[in-house]
């Protein structure tokens, strides 16, 4: 069980399971309560890890979209968003994952460049949302977001699938601009 | 009583059946799905894993992106749709939406129709009334006309000329009454001297001409005012008795001509 696979259990009933990887844990754990605390149809389960892979000894469920959560201020995230990307699975970057970047409203204690990890999400292919989690009403906000494409990616919405929302979420195919 | 007893009791069966099948279907529906879904895991848990590297991400994401997109295209290509099954609650409830629905529909059909009635109807007596209004005045219109036609008389040329020599008459002769009455007047007040005095002066005045009463005077002077307006200067002439000149033109009766000493006109009591 060293690499994700996303379909590899089948589902429960009406469940959605999100998994947040990240190094600040703070931050990750108010993001899971933000989130719970929107109502929707189906249950949702929101594991939080720091890094992949995951332990084998816990018996937890199929993995629906996972968010890996980067801090603009901390170079140590990216390093370590970046060998968790060697855990997961190919398919799984088929709309069933998706980027949180965060602390980008603060430029001077940026220690890792905007379009870093603007590349980051081109070349996985996946779509990247800016945040700042520090702030209630944008977490709250961001957490809708999420909740809806768990929704999307669990299945649970007739009609669309993950693929479906990439396309639809679709990041411009522009060569990334110049590194500075 | 027994048969029917036998009866309700299978009739009783088989309304539970029924709901029973409804439910038992959709369990078996699910059911199906559910052990589809179980094939299609034992399938994928047989393929193997590929993590992906930086250099390879791009390239290799986008050929599975399209493999999984025209895969899944063909699946929505294929699939019909479906129906739930249709047992006869299930057909009643659509059935009751349905006639809901309808109801809904036709009760604003009514009742927009009814206010358009209404519209109508106001419409209708508006113009009635106007209508009635109309003919009133039609009908004063009418008398108006029919009064007036009879107060028309009808024109006929004769009566005219009657109607105006008449009143020619009647005007030349409240004329000759005046003139007769002036002519009186002035004769009882104002006579011409008599031959008396030619007898007694034996001036060699000439009195060829014979004096003429001033009420001669007086008629020639209105005859030339309106023979000819634009001269209607008399010549004095020998049959003028002097002092009766005199008399017109200190009462400003007659007014002489400022070049010439010798002519007079009546004054222009008419303008």
């Amino acid at each position: 069980m060293s690499v994700l696979r996303p379909l590899d259990k089948l589902p429960e009933l009406n469940t959605a399971t999100i998994l947040l990887v990240g190094t600040e844990d703070a931050l990750l754990q108010q993001l899971a309560e933000s989130m719970l605390k929107h109502r929707c149809a189906s249950e949702l389960r929101v594991h939080l890890a720091n890094s992949l892979p995951l332990p084998s000894n816990v018996n937890r469920p199929r993995i629906d979209l996972i968010v890996f959560v980067i801090n603009l201020h901390r170079k140590h995230s990216l390093r370590n968003v970046e060998e968790c990307l060697n855990h997961v699975d190919g398919s799984f970057f088929l709309g069933k994952v998706c980027f949180l970047v965060t602390g980008a409203g603060m430029k001077s204690h940026c220690s890792i460049h905007q379009n870093t990890v603007i590349k980051l999400a081109r070349t996985y292919r996946s779509p990247l949302i800016f945040c700042d989690l520090e702030v209630e009403s944008f977490r709250a906000t961001v957490a809708q977001r999420l909740v809806r494409m768990l929704q999307i990616c669990a299945g649970h919405v007739p009609g669309v699938s993950a693929l479906n929302l990439m396309s639809l979420l679709k990041c411009s195919d522009s060569p990334p601009p110049k590194e500075l | 009583m027994s048969e029917n007893e036998q009866e309700m009791d299978s009739e009783i069966t088989t309304d539970t059946k029924v709901i029973i099948d409804t439910k038992e279907e959709l369990i078996k529906q699910c059911e199906e799905i559910w052990k589809d879904m179980e094939e299609c895991q034992n399938k994928l848990s047989l393929t193997g894993t590929e993590t992906l590297t930086k250099s390879n991400a791009q390239l290799s994401l986008l050929i599975m992106q399209v493999n999984c997109l025209t895969a899944e295209l063909d699946h929505w290509n294929k699939r019909t749709p479906e129906i739930t099954p249709l047992t006869e609650d299930v057909l009643l409830t659509l059935g009751k939406e349905e006639f809901q629905k309808l109801r809904c529909n036709l009760e604003m059909v009514l009742s927009t129709i009814q206010s358009k009635n209404e519209k109508l109807k106001e419409d209708l007596e508006r113009e009635q009334q106007w209508l009635e209004e109309q003919q009133q005045i039609l009908e004063s219109l009418n008398v108006l006309h029919s009064d007036l036609k009879n107060e028309v008389v009808t024109f006929s040329e004769s009566r005219l000329f009657n109607e105006l020599k008449t009143k020619m008459l009647s005007i030349k002769e409240f004329k000759k009454k005046l003139l007769f009455a002036l002519g009186e007047f002035l004769e009882d007040h104002f006579p011409l001297p008599d031959g008396n005095i030619k007898k007694k002066k034996k001036n060699t005045q000439e009195s060829n001409a014979q004096l003429i009463t001033l009420n001669e005077m007086v008629e020639m002077l209105i005859n030339r005012m309106f023979d000819v307006p634009h001269d209607p200067y008399v010549k004095i002439s020998d049959s003028f008795w002097p002092p009766y000149i005199e008399l017109l033109l200190r009462y400003g009766i007659a007014l002489r001509h400022p070049e010439d000493p010798t002519r007079i006109r009546l004054e222009a009591f008419h303008q």
